[in-house]
């Protein structure tokens, strides 16, 4: 029969090509590689450049910083420095760095390598340079010795230590050797590193994977002996295929499924979902200097007609409802007494003291395109706005034009979803957002206007002491609540899909979304 | 054509809201950062001035950069472009080789089961989304029975072969890996089963109308009259004058499906430029996106232009010169 060669090789070319039988995890000879599948691409691991949380795991891996955020609740640890102090106005800074810590290259970790590091990022202006530009200047930065070196503020600042872990040290030797046209290394270190991290690069393939090859005699040891000797970061676009990836076992560790996925794939024998309260805030912002929402009564009916629950709901019971503006794990957090709680009596109440006693007005609410959980947070304001006689439009937006929008009074939506992520534990971090320097980025949408708090805010951030800046704090919290800016939501679980040979996962809330920090990993195979 | 094209992209990337230097330098970066990332790019000048010299580039072979990836856009597209390049030719090919001869089919056994199971098939191909089938592909076969890969161009620990054309598939032949090639096929199965799926019903689709149309022409009837046997009569003079409108369907899908792989690539994370250029819209990264539709337009230039030859080669009254 003239069809059966034709089959034969139809099928023998399916055997040939058919994938032999995936492994528990990657074995290379009798090294164990863990896989890390996320949808995040890695466009650049310069430090100096760009961070976000695929980036910064990447950046983790392959640098130190002076010092180090750990642990849940997040605590500063000496890291490069093995211990500092600070001037008792909060102007200067001095770090003592450990003697024994090494480039990969063998070079020593030197003061003069951390003072070209930060210079190096003031200079560029980019990346993490907004977090100290407007306090250190590259002539503040001082080598006292090989081993020490001062920060000498341009004013007091008490903040400063909880953004230095973000700050990661480069080689200035190796950096400087491939530099291009006075790029200060840009370009090399785009997809090369200069650093003296657990990790160095192995592969890298831009669009594909990023691989991370453990330093054996790494400077400051490991934590297990059965650490990881590598991590495969593989880029896994679709969530569904995510799953798959870790139900097959082709992924170690997965972020970003959805809600009803995490909670099937804990069922999965094998596979473990560690959930942690995170430090992101979901608020829908109300823009306070145009009508209607610039009305404090509209705001504070919008404010109690809110279902709260739905948002615990909407993440099948994985989230904490905010008891303030500041995530829970903040510094100085304190819980407001009377946040408003869904309460249709006194949204009514709030509504008949406003310009808008009957309701009768429309409100635009602006969300991400494509984020889920957003468009079910519009569906829920719907309902219980229409409840005042209050029209809600629903208007997805790429994040692009969400921030374009937000960036201008006159164009900033009544009413915008915005999940934001403080990058330290410093309450500064969190205040910051209200003042009025915080206008036109995404999280200053609501163009809050009280000048009592900004000026709190600008005291609190010069104060030396904590015991001076904690009631400062407590006040700029109350009083953002009294205003309401925004309806202060939720903050979601973190949460990853984990096969359950992975051991040493540490979690810390000031990490960014699906980032992990990949240093305590370990496989330990049953 | 081109040049039309890069100024209505140019045009249209610029009118739409977005700041690409503000989204360039994070969400919390302060003025002055962004302002830098505006110098350093040019994206300070007047409009004109940006596409003077973005033209001025292109005319030396400058794409620009990326504000997103920090690369030479044409430095991302030599990267990106071969993979999508060889993922749509294979689908476009196996396209053809299922679509001409299950068209052909149904229009000759028209009204029998034949005709109606490849009218399943062809409805099917149109109405079944690219999204969809591309996870069900997955769910089944690579995740339930385990036949093929999840997605990807290789394995994890397999490394691509020392580029010599860029194009995987032919490189891993050029320098002998063979099992780097196994792997690559394996890889590109489901993937490009998805994408010739919609192509494969258009051809069909396309070539069983102009099946139909031609088989009813006198010629036909004397061909068969003449004593010529079926198969003959339909792949001899039947097809070949059917395959005109056809072969235009197939050069436009060429270009539809260049400039449409993005939730292909996206399902089976195959690094293209269907994903660089969607990563490029939504970061409001202009420079990668006047690339990508440079790219593209060429290419469909490209294929047009090898479709009119096809022409001349099917049809030999369209390469005789008029008398």
């Amino acid at each position: 029969m003239k069809r059966c060669p034709l089959l034969a090789v139809l099928a023998l070319f399916v055997v040939a090509i058919a994938a032999p039988p995936t492994c528990a995890f990657e074995r290379v000879g009798d090294k164990k590689i863990l896989v890390f599948a996320g949808r995040q691409e890695v466009p650049t691991i310069d430090p100096s450049v760009k961070y976000d949380w695929s980036i910064r795991m990447m950046q983790q891996g392959l640098y130190d910083a002076l010092v180090k955020y750990v642990g849940n609740p997040p605590e500063i640890v000496p890291w490069l420095a093995e211990r500092w102090e600070a001037s008792p106005d909060a102007r200067t800074w001095t770090f003592h760095l450990a003697k024994n810590a090494r480039f990969q290259n063998g070079d020593p970790v030197t003061a003069e390598a951390v003072r070209w590091s930060f210079a190096r990022t003031l200079k560029l202006n980019q990346g993490p340079a907004w977090m100290l530009s407007d306090f250190l200047k590259e002539d503040g930065i001082k080598v006292v010795n090989e081993h020490t070196i001062q920060f000498v503020l341009s004013q007091p600042y008490s903040p400063f230590l909880s953004f230095v872990p973000w700050w990661y040290v480069m080689n200035p030797k190796q950096v400087l050797a491939n530099e291009q046209g006075g790029d200060l290394g840009q370009k090399w270190l785009t997809d090369n590193a200069a650093g003296s991290g657990p990790f160095k690069i192995k592969r890298w393939q831009q669009g594909v994977l990023y691989e991370l090859e453990a330093v054996d005699n790494y400077w400051k040891g490991w934590p297990s002996k059965d650490h990881v000797a590598g991590v495969i970061y593989k880029l896994v676009r679709e969530s569904a295929a995510q799953r798959a990836a870790l139900l097959r076992g082709e992924a170690d560790i997965v972020e970003g499924l959805s809600a009803d996925d995490f909670d099937q794939v804990a069922k999965t024998p094998g596979v473990t979902v560690p959930n942690f309260p995170g430090m992101t805030t979901f608020g829908i912002k109300m823009n306070t200097q145009k009508a209607p929402t610039n009305d404090a009564n509209l705001r504070k009916a919008v404010a109690y007609a809110f279902d709260y629950d739905a948002l615990i709901k909407i993440y099948n019971g994985n989230a904490v409802l905010q008891t303030g503006p500041f995530p829970n794990a903040t510094k100085g957090h304190v819980a407001v007494a009377g946040l408003p709680r869904q309460d249709l009596g006194k949204a009514k109440e709030f509504l008949a003291k406003s310009g808008y006693p009957s309701g009768g007005v429309e409100l635009e609410y602006v969300y991400v395109q494509s984020l889920e959980e957003e468009r079910k947070m519009g569906l829920v304001l719907i309902d219980n706005l229409g409840k005042l006689n209050i029209k809600v439009k629903m208007v997805p937006l790429t994040w692009p034009n969400m921030v374009a929008r937000g960036a201008k009074v006159e164009s900033s939506p009544d009413l915008m979803a915005v999940f934001a992520t403080p990058v330290s534990t410093d309450p500064d971090a969190v205040a910051y957002q209200y003042h009025k320097n915080s206008w036109g980025k995404y999280y200053g949408s609501s163009f809050y206007q009280n000048a009592d708090v900004w000026g709190l805010i600008e005291r609190a951030r010069t104060a030396s002491k904590w015991e001076e800046r904690a009631p400062l704090y407590a006040d700029i919290q109350r009083r953002i609540a009294a205003d309401q800016p925004e309806i202060f939501g939720m903050l979601a679980n973190r949460r990853w899909g984990m096969r359950d040979w992975v051991k040493g996962f540490s979690f810390s809330p000031v990490r960014f979304t699906g980032e992990v920090d990949l240093y305590p990993l370990a496989i330990v195979a049953k | 054509m081109l040049f039309g094209l890069l100024c209505l992209t140019f045009a249209i990337s610029h009118v739409v809201p977005g700041d690409p230097a503000r989204l360039a330098a994070g969400p919390d970066a302060n003025e002055s950062m962004v302002q830098t990332l505006r110098a350093k790019y040019g994206l300070d000048r007047p409009l004109g001035v940006q596409f003077v010299r973005y033209l001025a580039g292109v005319a030396r072979g400058d794409l620009g950069q990326s504000l997103r990836s920090r690369n030479a856009v044409l430095d991302d597209l030599l990267m990106y472009f071969p993979n999508t390049f060889e993922l749509v030719t294979l689908a476009l090919l196996l396209a053809v080789i299922v679509g001409v001869p299950l068209g052909m089919l149904s229009a000759v056994y028209q009204n029998t089961w034949i005709d109606h199971v490849t009218r399943v098939v062809l409805v099917s191909g149109v109405a079944l989304s690219a999204f969809w089938l591309g996870l069900m592909l997955q769910l089944l076969i690579a995740l339930h029975l385990g036949w093929l890969p999840l997605g990807g161009r290789l394995g994890l620990t397999a490394t691509p072969p020392v580029p010599v054309t860029h194009l995987l598939f032919v490189d891993a032949v050029l320098r002998g890996e063979w099992r780097t090639l196994d792997d690559a096929l394996a890889h590109a199965v489901l993937p490009v089963i998805t994408l010739c799926f919609p192509a494969l019903a258009s051809i069909m689709r396309v070539n069983r109308a102009e099946m139909l149309e031609t088989l009813r022409q006198d010629y036909i009837v004397t061909a068969r009259a003449q004593g010529f046997s079926g198969f003959r009569v339909v792949s001899r003079y039947a097809l070949r004058n059917a395959m005109i409108p056809t072969l235009t369907m197939i050069g436009l899908r060429y270009g539809w499906m260049l400039g449409g792989t993005v939730l292909v690539e996206t399902v089976f994370d195959w690094p293209g430029i269907g994903l660089y250029a969607v990563n490029a819209a939504v970061s409001s990264d202009f420079q990668p996106i006047m690339g990508v539709t440079l790219l593209i337009g060429l290419n469909f230039m490209l294929a047009n232009l090898l479709v009119d030859f096809a022409y001349g080669w099917l049809d030999p009254r369209i390469r005789r010169p008029a008398s």
